[in-house]
């Protein structure tokens, strides 16, 4: 509606809106089609309204864009972004709230708009992340929790976080109980075994408890939707709500064949939606991903193999091998420190039998797809809001550079930390 | 010296004397008509071994007994040399705790290891060479009847926590008195590389390492300088180092190496120590059989075969490397014989003194003639203790330890019919057989 009124209005508006511009002279990979060479597009609003205009609409800012390529804006699916700075200063971290059960908790009411990983993140052409309310290395308070709170999907930019939000509901983050008896003493540096009986007993016992917190929040809803007098409010049942209605989907992060299948018993037991994390070593749990359709959010591949006797490449040729059974996945990083590069991860799977353009995908198109807002985000289409990666090159290659950055039409600074410092630096007389 | 060296030469030099005195109160005995494997010497395919006043009189097809012998009948029966643990804690009442470089244990527990805020070598962390394994072996030590009713007489005990653990003691599994143990007080020094995690240092391997090398350079220090103390008497005193003397006394010392690469580093670190090495633990010394030999290095297997956890998760890919250690480590001391390196074995942290003879016959099956392995833990372990003129072999003067069984050692229808330590008869009482099988 907005557009008709601009089309109106258009010489005096253009001029001062932030979100539109005109840009010519580019290549555009839209990802969800092929490429289109020499061509316009207009954004009006931060949104996509036109590709391929001859000419700029009067009074619309132009930006030379010749010789260039545009992408839609990175999403990296897994970080702490505004809840931690340095996941080894516990001062600096607010994920990991204490306790097994904390669905209430919502990850974006935390996030720090002024954490300096925002600019540092964006400068690598990521405009968008989810942003988990668990901590990755455990240094944010307690970390071991079940249900960790709800990880937030979130643009790059913004003076608060309601500025900042996509969706704050993006996902039930869980952690699902592992029955690992392998645990690792640091007085001899090894993995050290212990009784398989006892992580057995052990994951029963949470399987339980957890079995018994879903059946009790379910009564609460039940309870609730029969208007029940007097029926007390809980707030932890309550959060439960969305996610027993199927509007937002439990993201369980379960890496091994055993603890992925059974995550989704779980899933399929509760009748909730799920999406997998950070899957590492499926074996032939794959097909029960591909079968039921069940987004996957990988992990970095740059590390080391599970095991010392596992190939090298283990790790590099699993978003290929997913990809091949029909796994639909996106990267995310599960931490802060090397969230910048997660164009790169794709960019590994991709040398490792991962057909380029579905690594290009699995950092744009699907990441938008799982968090279920691909109707608005992750490719370059009309209509679409304008978050948009515009590089000298493939944006998968390291040595490319990024040159603007766009979240939803406003031009982002690519100034962070490391520019500063670098500047600075370099003008250091000897 | 002992008592029981003076013993010894005080035999020698009333050798007239000596078949008619009955020191020990008990009559001569006589094992006839067996089978006798005297190590050192080739076996005989029937003959007996005489006994009198706790050391052997005579061995031979044809021994006469003095009247008044006690005569036990060796048809069927075989005799060997007393078997010696060559590196245990038996005797030692409480159970030392194992390092996990003797046996792919835990290392000792905080509570059993001497542990102190040290600053640094200065503090001598971790170090108690004057605790001797002699002072501290009783009789009274459960494991022994078990240890007698496998086959084994006698026992290298050696006090294992701190990374200067102690001196150990060659003692005999029997006596009546504590002292009668004893055979020899001072055989060696025990070392680990257990790490201060009370606190202080040294707290790392690299802080161990520096540690031995500084604590030898000091021993050698005080040597010279108490040298040269007692020359010239108006110089200052060095002052009395007890850590240090206990360094220097030790004729020997043990020194930890599983891994062919602790094998490596120990074999160049212990270049540098003034005192003989004796390493320990070789479990991948299957790879290392040259080196070891070329070093002149002798070397105390431990029993305990690394295995997989009992009850280990089913899915769990265990890495090739382990499994090769698991699959191979048996066949280590048949590589050690085969280079021509003197060894014998340990039992620290074996279940029991039944399971290390299987363990044996593991290593039997890896490829150690048999001969081999009864020779490592008889003679073999004698002379690596320096005690082989007194224990090892059946011979004419050494001290009448024997075990005797039915049917040839480590194998599985082996049965120990009884031992004899000191000259005296132990039979296995019927719990214990029972137990050690």
């Amino acid at each position: 509606m907005r557009t008709s009124l601009l089309l109106l209005l258009a010489t005096t508006l253009f001029a001062n809106e932030k979100d539109s511009f005109f840009m010519k002279g580019v290549t555009l990979f839209p990802v969800a089609s092929p490429k289109v060479e020499n061509t316009t597009l207009l954004v009006v609003d931060g949104k996509i309204a036109d590709i391929g205009l001859k000419s700029a609409p009067k009074g619309v800012r132009v930006i030379d864009g010749k010789g260039l390529q545009v992408y839609p804006g990175i999403i990296n699916s897994a970080t702490n972004i505004g809840l931690s700075e340095i996941s080894s200063i516990r001062e600096t971290n607010d994920t990991g709230e204490l306790g097994d059960f904390n669905p209430q908790l919502r990850a974006i009411v935390a996030i720090n708009p002024e954490t300096e990983h925002i600019p540092v993140v964006r400068a690598n052409g990521i405009s968008t992340v989810i942003t988990l309310p668990g901590g990755g290395g455990g240094f944010g308070g307690g970390g071991a929790g079940i249900i960790m709170g709800q990880a937030a999907l979130i643009h790059l930019d913004g003076y608060t976080y309601e500025e900042m939000e996509i969706n704050r509901t993006a996902a039930y983050q869980m952690r699902f109980p592992t029955m690992s008896s392998r645990s690792f003493d640091f007085d001899t540096f090894q993995t050290t075994r212990g009784s398989f009986a006892d992580a057995k007993r052990r994951f029963d016992t949470q399987m339980a408890e957890i079995n018994k917190f879903f059946a009790e929040a379910r009564a609460y809803m039940t309870a609730k939707n029969a208007k029940t007098p007097g029926l007390k409010v809980n707030v932890r049942y309550e959060a439960m709500i969305p996610l027993f209605e199927g509007k937002a989907p439990v993201m369980i992060t379960a890496s091994k064949k055993r603890e992925i299948l059974a995550a989704i018993q779980f899933a399929e037991a509760q009748k909730i939606k799920l999406i997998l994390a950070d899957v590492r070593d499926p074996g032939s749990a794959v097909e029960d991903i591909a079968k039921k359709k069940i987004p996957c959010i990988l992990g970095p591949v740059t590390q080391l193999p599970p095991e010392a006797d596992a190939p090298y490449d283990f790790n590099y040729a699993l978003p290929g091998q997913l990809h091949k059974a029909g796994v639909k996945f996106a990267f995310g990083s599960f931490a802060n420190q090397f969230a910048r590069n997660i164009a790169f991860e794709a960019a590994s799977a991709s040398a490792y039998g991962l057909p380029y353009e579905e690594a290009l995908k699995a950092i744009t198109l699907n990441a938008a797809e799982i968090w279920g807002v691909g109707d608005k985000y992750g490719s370059i289409e009309k209509g679409k809001y304008a978050d948009l990666l515009v590089t000298n090159g493939d944006p998968l290659e390291v040595k490319t550079d990024v040159k603007m950055l766009f979240i939803q039409g406003r031009q982002q600074s690519l100034e962070s930390k490391h520019t500063r410092l670098y500047d600075k630096y370099r003008l250091r007389p000897n | 010296m002992t008592t029981r060296r003076r013993d010894i030469l005080k035999w020698a030099s009333l050798a007239p004397l000596a078949a008619t005195l009955k020191a020990d109160g008990n009559p001569p005995l006589l094992i006839r008509n067996a089978k006798i494997v005297p190590v050192g010497a080739p076996p005989i395919a029937k003959g007996s071994v005489l006994v009198i006043g706790g050391f052997i009189a005579a061995v031979g097809e044809n021994v006469t007994a003095p009247a008044g012998s006690q005569i036990v009948e060796g048809e069927g029966l075989t005799i060997y040399p007393g078997l010696i643990d060559g590196l245990s804690t038996l005797g030692l009442d409480a159970v030392a705790p194992v390092s996990r470089f003797g046996a792919g244990a835990p290392p000792p527990s905080i509570a059993a290891a001497p542990v102190s805020i040290s600053r640094g070598p200065e503090d001598r962390p971790l170090t108690t060479p004057w605790v001797k394994a002699a002072d501290q072996v009783k009789t009274t030590d459960r494991r022994l009847p078990q240890a007698r009713s496998a086959g084994f007489t006698t026992a290298v005990t050696f006090p294992t926590s701190g990374i200067f653990a102690g001196q150990g003691a060659v003692i005999n599994l029997a006596a009546e008195r504590t002292s009668q143990m004893v055979v020899e007080p001072s055989v060696g020094m025990y070392t680990t590389l257990s790490t201060n995690r009370g606190g202080g240092f040294p707290n790392s391997l690299m802080g161990v390492i520096a540690y031995l090398r500084q604590t030898y350079i000091d021993a050698v220090h005080y040597r010279e300088a108490t040298a040269i103390a007692a020359k010239n008497p108006q110089l200052p005193r060095p002052g009395y180092e007890k850590a240090l003397e206990g360094i220097l006394e030790a004729p020997r010392t043990l020194f930890p190496a599983v891994r062919a690469y602790e094998i490596d580093r120990m074999l160049r670190l212990t270049k540098e120590f003034p005192t003989k090495t004796v390493l320990y633990g070789l479990h991948e010394g299957f790879r290392r059989g040259e080196e070891l030999s070329k070093a002149g290095i002798t070397a105390i297997v431990n029993l305990r075969w690394p295995e997989g956890t009992r009850d280990g998760d089913p899915e769990d890919r265990e890495d090739l490397k382990v499994l090769e250690l698991r699959d191979q480590a048996p066949s280590t001391p048949g590589v050690l014989a085969k280079s021509g390196v003197k060894f014998t074995f340990s039992t620290i942290g074996v279940d029991s003194p039944a399971a290390a003879i299987r363990a044996v016959k593991r290593a039997i099956d890896a490829g150690l003639p048999q001969s081999e392995a009864v020779k490592a833990m008889t003679l073999g372990a004698a002379e690596i203790f320096g005690v082989s003129n007194r224990l090892g072999s059946i011979e004419k003067g050494k001290v009448a330890n024997l075990t005797v069984t039915k049917g040839d050692l480590f194998q599985d229808s082996t049965r120990v019919q009884f031992v004899v330590i000191d000259g005296v008869k132990h039979d296995p009482t019927v719990e214990e057989t029972a137990a050690s099988r």
